[in-house]
């Protein structure tokens, strides 16, 4: 009897295990993280983080001293506007447009769309290095380097393939009947995808919001090329990177920064999350 | 509905666009300082803005390398930038990106107040690309003044001198040098230093520059001889505490330490300006200029004089620009340079500098040497492929004091250098 019941529970246990391993590993760098942020630089300098958990209630070994650095830094608040109108318009010109054309390469006929979508589907593959020199050489005739509206383009082109393809594959799992009864009702397209597919798909474009959000507010490199580093432009990345000196002193500001940098992200996701779960659980129930 | 949200997309993107247009009287400045760096550089345009009512745009970046080639291939380089060092600078004259300072110098910067060994080091096929804003120096010998005395020992200004010296000690049964070459996976560029030094010395800058730049194999007898004087030194149980396993076995920063037992187990240490953190770090009490100081590195062959090692802040223009040519000479003035060497303790190039901004008396020292320097270059090392000056070179250095054949090290070196140069 109680062999049976552990044979039943155990595949369950030895599940459990794995995931409590799993999270574990993945937690402990942030935890260090976390730990060395509150320590003063001449612990962190001559002892890992580990060391404070051997006393971990003792307080006097804490100090806030580096969020006061981090934040009381100049330009901090014009850093984190910049990344806000980066991140917004980064986030929603991609994933509007990636919803129109992921709708009408998955619901509409027409000539060459198998064509179309692969297409779209290969540029994933090109590495977004590549093209650094010659985009920039366009928008330096463009004269669109150096604003917030090139680096939107720019966010929108590397985005794209991506999030057609996931919303495509989304779309695609959609009963084309849905789709046939609105339109025997008289729905016109943009009707159809305004009030049809676009609060059916949700949970899909609130994973691709955290998803563009995400890459976008934690990108460094290509803002640092389209949008150059000065400071009336610059994102908090760029913001957070030049705490750091040239041969890298002072980097115990770097794991506050980090969580400074992680905390609107955290919010995204925690807010978005709702909608994911519900959207999800909607269609579930509605079958 | 489908127009409106189009309209509303195209007036933010216009409203974007307007956004960043750039201004007129305005120079743009790329370099890699951060943190006090970046406080102190500034102080600097803040100084001349005040000056010359023209704002600095500055961009920050630890990924300047990669950042202002790209920027470079795609036409908007910044119209001054902070350069990687004398290699970079030559490619971009190669790339005709920089400019020539000697339009746009003033006529006393160049004549009066920069020395020679700095024009020489911006100087690539007959112009000048590059402003040597600050150095760091390398070539110095830390001792302790007190047990000089004590001993009755002299600062040797001469090679034949520095051996009389280092017998002296062996017959008084003091260990003359302490050297540690381990740094992780960086180990060897200790040594690496002590071969460019000597090297600088025995064979002169101009075979220097064609070593660094592999136009002279590894096997040549002028490399075969600065490894050799190196060898005398770190292979030698009598010159260097511990012998070869010591200093194979000791961490760079530990090695000082030697100097700072009592009594003291080695007499001299050979490293950069940096070391007096390390020694601070093992030992709070030790007042640096007092009990531990240093002396230059001896000449080694009058002919070659007496060249400093080191490294410094280069600065190249990529605009021709009045207002990028105005902040290229406020860079080289006494002026700038002041705020720079007072605030983080570099050595600036301007020989009109007031002594009295530097930091401390060491400082001074080191400025006042490095004004008396006839040459100037660059840690060789930092100027080869990865492959040879962060790889082969290190690893070549191991092997020698490990005992292995010289013939044989040089031979693997140059091997190497022949695929990568």
């Amino acid at each position: 009897m109680n062999r049976q019941k552990l044979k039943k529970k155990l595949p369950q246990i030895v599940v459990n295990v794995v995931v409590i391993l799993a999270i574990v590993l993945w937690f402990l760098p942030t935890l260090g993280l976390l730990i060395t942020s509150f320590r003063p630089a001449s612990d962190v300098a001559y002892s890992g983080w580990w060391t404070a958990l051997s006393s971990p209630l003792k307080f006097t070994q804490y100090t806030i001293e580096n969020y006061q650095s981090v934040l009381s830094s100049g330009g901090m608040l014009t850093a984190f506007r910049n990344s806000f109108i980066i991140s917004i318009g980064g986030t929603v010109i991609p994933v509007f447009l990636a919803a129109l054309s992921a709708f009408g390469l998955s619901k509409l006929n027409f000539k060459g769309r198998g064509f179309f979508y692969a297409l779209i589907v290969m540029m994933l593959v090109v590495p977004s290095q590549m093209t650094f020199i010659p985009v920039l050489r366009l928008y330096n005739k463009l004269s669109l380097s150096g604003t917030f509206g090139g680096l939107w383009l720019v966010h929108t082109g590397y985005g794209l393939p991506f999030s057609i393809f996931m919303l495509h594959t989304f779309f695609q799992s959609l009963p084309d009947e849905l789709f046939e009864a609105a339109h025997i009702d008289g729905a016109s397209i943009w009707t159809t995808f305004l009030r049809l597919a676009i609060p059916l798909s949700v949970p899909a474009l609130a994973s691709l919001v955290i998803f563009q959000f995400l890459a976008v507010w934690n990108d460094l490199l290509v803002a640092l090329i389209y949008l150059g580093g000065h400071q009336s432009v610059a994102p908090l990345t760029m913001r957070l990177s030049s705490l750091v000196g040239s041969h890298g002193q002072d980097w115990h500001l770097l794991t506050a920064a980090a969580f400074v940098s992680m905390a609107v992200p955290l919010i995204v996701f925690l807010s978005l999350q709702k909608y994911f779960v519900r959207g999800l659980m909607g269609g579930a129930v509605k079958g | 509905m489908k127009r409106s949200v189009f309209v509303v997309f195209s007036v933010l993107l216009v409203l974007a666009l307007s956004l960043g247009a750039s201004a007129q009287g305005v120079v743009t400045m790329m370099g890699v300082w951060g943190g006090q760096e970046l406080e102190a550089f500034e102080e600097v345009m803040d100084a001349f803005t005040a000056k010359t009512g023209i704002k600095v745009q500055f961009e920050g970046t630890r990924d300047l390398p990669t950042l202002l080639q790209t920027r470079i291939a795609a036409g908007n380089p910044p119209d001054v930038a902070a350069l990687p060092g004398p290699g970079a600078m030559k490619e971009y004259v190669e790339q005709g990106a920089l400019v020539d300072l000697n339009g746009v110098f003033d006529a006393k910067i160049l004549n009066e107040d920069i020395n020679d060994a700095w024009i020489e080091l911006g100087t690539y096929k007959d112009g000048l690309y590059a402003l040597m804003f600050a150095a760091d120096i390398k070539s110095l010998v830390w001792y302790r003044p007190a047990e000089f005395a004590a001993r009755g020992y002299e600062i040797p200004t001469t090679w034949a001198e520095m051996e009389a010296l280092m017998d002296k000690m062996v017959a008084n049964g003091d260990t003359p040098w302490a050297i540690g070459l381990e740094s992780g996976a960086a180990s060897g560029w200790v040594a690496t230093d002590w071969i460019e030094d000597i090297m600088l010395r025995t064979a002169g800058p101009d075979v220097y520059d064609q070593w660094v730049d592999h136009e002279i194999p590894w096997t040549d007898p002028r490399v075969q001889e600065a490894f050799e004087i190196f060898g005398k030194i770190a292979r030698n149980s009598d010159y260097v505490y511990g012998g070869p396993v010591t200093v194979l076995s000791t961490n760079f920063g530990d090695s000082v330490a030697e100097l700072l037992t009592d009594p003291p187990r080695a007499m001299m240490h050979r490293q950069a300006s940096f070391v007096t953190s390390f020694i601070l770090d093992a030992n709070p009490d030790v007042v640096i200029g007092e009990d531990v100081a240093f002396f230059g590195f001896p000449m080694i062959k009058p002919e070659h004089g007496n060249p400093m090692l080191g490294a410094g802040d280069m600065i190249g223009q990529f605009n021709d620009t009045p207002e990028a040519a105005a902040f290229m000479n406020f860079l080289a003035s006494a002026e700038a340079q002041e705020i720079w060497a007072n605030r983080l303790g570099k050595l600036g190039t301007n020989n009109k500098i007031n002594p009295a901004v530097y930091p401390d008396d060491l400082t001074r020292d080191m400025a006042r040497l490095l004004n008396e320097a006839d040459v100037f270059r660059f840690d060789g090392s930092d100027s080869m492929p990865a492959a040879v000056g962060a790889g082969a070179f290190w690893e070549g250095t191991l092997m020698y004091v490990g005992g292995d054949d010289l013939t044989d090290v040089l031979e693997f070196i140059e091997n190497v250098a022949v695929d990568s140069y």
